[in-house]
């Protein structure tokens, strides 16, 4: 499942449906809104844009790294402390390729899916500063 | 011709969501988003310098594809397209 939505979902059941023939480890990647004084946090994406993306960043880390199965949920709207932002759900035959290709994930999902979070405090908001940001796509 | 341009992020709360924008013939890119976002002083500077040039940091596509900053001062507009302009990302 590669999807942008409002909703959560159960990481158990994403777990038990990742364990197909042949699984030795499923890793789970999951971010959530950290408490930095802030109320919540609002989510937004170019969502056609970063759903082809998460697609092709999924496919990448498949064919990399032998991958059985992924799954990329990414949340936008607003959230609250303590909530699911993004969960990345990898199972692979072994250990190894299965932290691998999450690590794969999660770093080219910060690099360059057009999604971005602003942190809502009591006095206003902040927009996270994006750590790759620049306006020739070479760089990416 | 008439080109959607959609802007995200803190560019999308200075100059709007989405903007149908009339373009002249021959018109670059860069002139049709310096057009569009002249409605805001705040926006406009977010994303050119005092040189009216693109800031570093800003990021432009193309119906979907990423397009350079420095090509977008020669490229010519088109008749449907679609430009989102946005600052860096921050997804994860």
């Amino acid at each position: 499942m590669i999807t942008i939505q409002k909703d959560d979902v159960d990481i158990g059941d994403l777990i038990k449906a990742a364990k197909k023939h042949g699984t030795g480890a499923v890793v789970i990647f999951d971010g959530v809104v950290r408490d930095d004084n802030i109320t919540e946090m609002e989510l937004e994406a170019y969502q056609d844009v970063a759903k082809s993306e998460l697609e092709k960043i999924a496919n990448d880390a498949i064919e990399q790294f032998d991958l059985l199965h992924v799954d990329i949920i990414h949340r936008i709207g607003r959230l609250a402390v303590g909530e699911n932002i993004l969960i990345i759900i990898v199972a692979a035959g072994h250990r190894e390729e299965a932290y691998n290709g999450s690590r794969f994930i999660i770093e080219a999902i910060k690099a360059g899916v057009p999604i971005w979070k602003k942190e809502l405090t009591k006095t206003g908001g902040r927009w996270v500063p994006g750590e790759h940001g620049h306006g020739n796509p070479k760089k990416f | 011709m008439k080109v959607k341009v959609r802007f995200f992020a803190r560019f999308r709360e200075l100059l709007g969501t989405e903007i149908i924008a009339e373009a002249a013939d021959r018109t670059t890119f860069s002139e049709l988003i310096k057009q569009v976002a002249q409605k805001n002083t705040e926006g406009y500077d977010a994303i050119f310098d005092e040189h009216g040039h693109f800031r570093e940091y800003v990021i432009l596509m193309r119906n979907a594809k990423r397009i350079d900053t420095a090509d977008a001062v020669r490229s010519i507009v088109a008749d449907g397209d679609d430009i989102a302009v946005f600052p860096p990302v921050a997804g994860g």
